[in-house]
């Protein structure tokens, strides 16, 4: 017996993180895409992977060499779409899993309500892509935020229209089509705000239920007033039902954005692809080059999910690798040592998975250098348009639709 | 006297049930997760249980509740808990103003005007700027006084709920026994008849229906209180509604302890099939759990209590009684 | 008017249709056993579903879709019939919600676990476009399910009212007891009116799936519609169910286009509850 538990404890005891996603209800799908993208990367971490480790240190295999080869032990928590068991998970994950740290919820109510709880226990909580703004204006101790939020959309939208206005395409009438919860209302408003400070004109807003059995009403308004531009920020459901409906009443713009979301879910990209070529979108995921971190994390992941990575899973990922290399600097899965850690963090952007320039904490928590990176749909995939330095295709417009 | 012996051991059990847990987090909250439900269970069980009445829409009531503790937080700073009273008043009023057109209803016609006007609530509240929108809102953030009833255990919410729930337990005892508990039985039993005996079944079935919309929201209160958070889908969603009528129906509507043995079973299974099975993300728990509600609606659709109910002659055969096989 | 404005109508009497079909099973079963099924909605979920694998396993259309998802969902019927609807109609009725809300957990999990939570689609060339009539659009999939939304809710009614099994489903449904005595043996009856509104719940999957998505939490999203448009038209009259859901059909187009898509439920609850203020016993449900 004796000798076992010594054999045993030759190799560390694994470090326990607490996954919390929607894993059941309306947003499981991006929920479990989510789960494999971040089962992808304790994988790299575990048990390394050679093209990678050239460039992110914890890539060697092993484990966590802070750690004494200390393996990621992922522990997963439906959040069932709820704030209630988000909340009740997440005590669960912290008293009886002993987690170490806690990734979450994706939907920002519940990330609310789930952090509430690791920040009163003292656990360090992070979000990979919940973005609504009072999320980082508690002033929590243990949160960090990875991911841009939607000013920053906002902003590369605005600056994408006006090189493109610069360009000679028009953009006198823009149409803001928003689905009506959280998600759709906290990046309309941004996006209108941002928009009438840069002096781009919304001369259509439409607010619409996502759960619509029909968009032909929407469509047709658009239609009628026919803007140059529609941004729609939509959910799967919905957005594949714009897509349809578009084709079938024969209308587009000349520049038609999608603000990610459903227009990016794997599952609308395999179903209305050849009816929204030349979609623009914003996206944490920029493809990059043959060898760079995005495009061997994209292989690694396309194997294991069938579908390439994208803006919820490359998050999702790139949050995860964020907490990993904080627990390996903090040495300790001590949660003050390992908030100590996050706060001290400083990642550059080669390291990263996702398109941003690197990964810093501010004093509330959030990363200060999160962006995004715009995209377009080209040939069935999407390409990187702006900002230059990252674009790797030049963008094509009008948007050819079908 | 063995009644009164098994009655002061399951009080006695209530009681120190959170010294039974301590030092275990997860189960020092489940038990107040199991008064919370069997609150709003028991709220529900006054008007669909009692007057028979099924409103498959009072997530209306929680949902008053859940808003009017926050909304005198974040627009008042007042501690939460003291928007409770408030959210009684207002869910009193609203059920006077949905119980007129509606309680008129029979049947499943009634129900499905509950569902409807829940629902005309809930998309109306995401189009509120004043109630937060479509985001929601949060209460505070970090506990200011005690009065925020923020606490890191669940044990002080524990006793909370457990005296909520045996006020409005011995009120609906007091109901039951009491003229109003008669009149209420004799509308559940043949609304005809009620009115031909002289019972004004409307002015009743208005009564139950506002006092369980009070209690209702309370529980929404106190939701809001222990999770810090709503929006219009965990304030006002359809599934609010259907729990609170399946933990009453499972355990028993109509029957006092009803409620509280509905979740008693249906609150752990909910918590612990999702933590042992929510993970893997197949959507397993929710299998498991459809399957147990099947079952037991197959074997027991009066509900759990019905197993030690004498059986009583007043109850007409059901229309349907050519079918095989007793239950019991 | 407009052209527009009657693109709006033909679109909102299109959607009524369909809403219509997908609602006629649940009147069905409701006039027949003064039951509601809380899992229609994943009845027709997985009628859906049906067309959705035979697409992607068979390459097949609606013409394979329509008898196959038919055929499963009317078996679904009568299973459920047999294995739960029958035993929980000697309780109260609340026993129907407790167990049929089960059951739609239970069917709504197990096509989760099964296909994934991911969103299907069928390509939309499977039924042919769209053309133009009088310069407005219509688009084969939507007239395809109008139209057989059309004619299964006058074939159901024409079985009811005219037919000798007809009037055997309505002699029990009137008094069982009776019907027995008769020699009608009820239950034969009610599994035949769970397999008839099986296989209608089953069509009405089968085409939607053709503009809709398809996914496993689907059913909830029309569940709903179906309970207001059933209690709207007024229990066990499919006619009614068929006018109901014409009329809130363009009533959400309407009220979309001129008013604000989000507001189009409210408009349509509000009237929901009007109507029954004045009719408690929706449009042609009987007194």
């Amino acid at each position: 017996m004796l000798g076992l538990g010594k054999g045993a404890s030759a190799q560390p005891a694994p470090v326990k993180v607490g996954v919390i996603y929607p894993l059941s209800g309306n947003s499981a799908s991006a929920g479990n895409y989510s789960k494999m993208a971040i089962e992808v990367g304790a994988d790299v971490v575990n048990n390394g992977n050679a093209d990678l480790a050239k460039i992110i240190p914890l890539a060697k295999g092993g484990g966590l060499p802070g750690l004494g080869g200390a393996k990621i032990q992922l522990i997963f928590a439906d959040n069932q779409g709820t704030p209630a068991a988000g909340q009740n998970q997440a005590l669960r994950l912290i008293s009886e899993e002993k987690v170490a740290a806690l990734i979450g919820a994706y939907q920002s109510g519940i990330t609310l309500t789930a952090s509430a709880i690791a920040e009163r226990h003292g656990i360090p909580f992070l979000t990979a892509e919940s973005v609504a703004a009072n999320l980082t204006e508690r002033g929590f101790k243990w949160f960090f935020r990875v991911t841009p939020v939607a000013i920053d959309f906002a902003r590369a939208y605005s600056t994408f229209l006006k090189e493109q206005k610069a360009a000679g395409q028009k953009v006198g009438s823009i149409a803001l089509v928003h689905e009506n919860t959280e998600y759709g209302n906290s990046v309309g408003s941004v996006i209108a705000d941002q928009f009438a400070k840069d002096s781009l004109p919304i001369t259509q807003k439409i607010a619409y239920s996502a759960n619509s059995s029909d968009v032909q009403p929407q469509v047709l308004q658009l239609k009628e007033k026919n803007p140059d531009v529609v941004i729609f920020i939509s959910y799967t459901s919905d957005a594949i039902l714009y897509a349809k409906t578009m084709k079938e009443l024969n209308w587009k713009p000349s520049i038609m954005i999608a603000d990610n979301a459903g227009f990016n879910d794997p599952a609308f990209l395999k179903a209305m692809a050849p009816t929204v070529e030349g979609l623009v979108n914003r996206s944490a995921y920029s493809g990059g080059k043959p060898g760079s971190v995005p495009a061997i994390f994209n292989d690694l992941y396309k194997a294991k999910a069938g579908v390439e990575l994208d803006d919820v899973s490359v998050r999702g990922l790139e949050g995860f690798l964020v907490l990993a290399d904080a627990i390996n600097r903090a040495g300790s899965t001590d949660p003050a040592k390992i908030q100590a850690a996050l706060k001290a963090t400083n990642l550059p952007a080669e390291q990263m998975a996702a398109g941003y320039d690197g990964v810093k904490f501010d004093d509330k928590g959030q990363n200060v250098l999160a962006s995004s990176v715009v995209t377009q749909l080209q040939g069935g995939k999407y390409v990187t348009i702006f900002p230059k330095e990252r674009a790797t295709a030049k963008v094509i417009l009008p948007y050819k639709g079908w | 006297m063995r009644r009164y012996l098994v009655t002061g051991a399951l009080v006695v059990l209530a009681l120190v049930y959170p010294l039974l847990v301590a030092g275990f987090p997860v189960y020092e909250r489940l038990g107040a997760l199991v008064l919370l439900g069997a609150i709003g269970a028991s709220a529900w069980n006054i008007v669909g249980g009692y007057a028979g009445q099924v409103s498959v829409g009072h997530s209306v009531f929680f949902g008053f509740g859940a808003y009017s503790a926050v909304v005198v937080y974040t627009h008042l700073g007042w501690p939460p808990i003291a928007g409770a009273p408030l959210g009684m008043l207002l869910s009193v009023a609203l059920a006077a103003i949905i119980g007129v057109p509606t309680l008129r209803l029979s049947g499943h016609y009634f129900s499905m005007a509950t569902i409807a006007v829940a629902e005309l609530v809930r998309v109306l509240s995401s189009t509120s700027e004043f109630l937060g929108g479509a985001q929601g809102l949060g209460g505070p953030a970090m506990p200011r006084t005690v009065f925020d009833l923020s606490f890191l255990s669940a044990t002080p919410f524990y006793y909370i709920f457990l005296a909520v729930l045996a006020f409005l337990l011995g009120l609906t005892w007091w109901i039951e026994r009491g003229r109003m508990g008669f009149y209420l039985r004799a509308i559940k039993d043949s609304e005809r008849a009620a009115r031909s005996l002289g019972v004004s079944s409307g002015r009743y079935k208005l009564y139950a229906y506002m006092l369980s919309g009070a209690f209702t929201s309370l529980a929404g209160s106190l939701y809001l209180c222990m999770f810090g958070f709503v929006d219009p889908e965990s304030g006002f969603g359809i599934l609010i509604s259907v729990k609170m009528v399946v933990m009453a129906a499972l355990g028993g509507a109509g029957v006092l302890f009803g409620p509280l043995v509905g979740a008693l079973i249906l609150v752990p299974l909910e918590e612990l099939s999702n933590s042992y099975l929510g993970g893997r993300g197949a959507g397993l728990t929710f299998v498991v759990y459809g399957a147990i509600i099947v079952i037991i609606a197959r074997f027991l659709p009066s509900g759990l209590l019905s197993l030690f109910e004498r059986r009583s002659p007043a109850r007409p055969p059901a229309k349907m009684n050519v079918a095989s096989g007793h239950a019991d | 008017m407009s052209i527009t404005l009657a693109q709006v109508i033909v679109s909102g009497l299109l959607l009524g249709a369909v809403y219509a079909l997908f609602s006629s099973g649940l009147t069905l079963i409701w006039g027949m056993m003064n039951v509601v099924n809380f899992a229609h909605g994943d009845f027709v979920m997985l009628g859906m579903y049906s067309a959705v694998v035979i697409w992607t396993a068979l390459g097949g259309g609606p013409f394979a879709a329509v008898p196959v998802a038919a055929i499963m969902i009317a078996t679904l019927g009568i299973l459920s019939y047999f294995l739960l609807v029958r035993h929980i109609m000697r309780g109260p009725m609340l026993a129907q919600i407790l167990g049929t809300f089960g059951l739609a957990l239970f069917l709504r999990y197990s096509a989760f676990w099964y296909f994934g939570a991911d969103f299907k689609t069928l390509p939309d060339t499977l039924v042919g476009g769209s053309f133009v009539l009088a310069g407005i659009r219509f688009e084969g999939s939507r007239v395809l399910a109008g139209a057989v939304g059309l004619g299964i809710t006058l074939l159901l009614h024409v079985i009811l009212t005219r037919t000798a099994v007809g009037s055997r489903m309505l002699a029990v449904s009137e008094d069982a007891t009776a019907a027995q005595l008769m020699g009608i043996r009820p239950q034969r009856m009610q599994a035949l009116a769970w397999a008839m509104a099986g296989a209608a719940t089953g069509i009405a999957g089968a085409l939607i799936a053709n503009f809709f998505y398809t996914s496993p939490t689907v059913g909830e999203t029309l569940a709903i519609l179906a309970f207001v448009t059933v209690s709207f038209g007024g229990f066990g009259s499919v006619l009614g169910a068929l006018v109901a859901g014409l009329i809130i059909g363009v009533v959400e187009s309407l009220s979309a286009y001129l008013v604000g898509p989000v507001y189009k439920d409210v408009i349509v609850y509000v009237l929901f509850v009007l109507v029954l203020w004045f009719r408690p016993q929706g449009l042609m449900g009987k007194a």
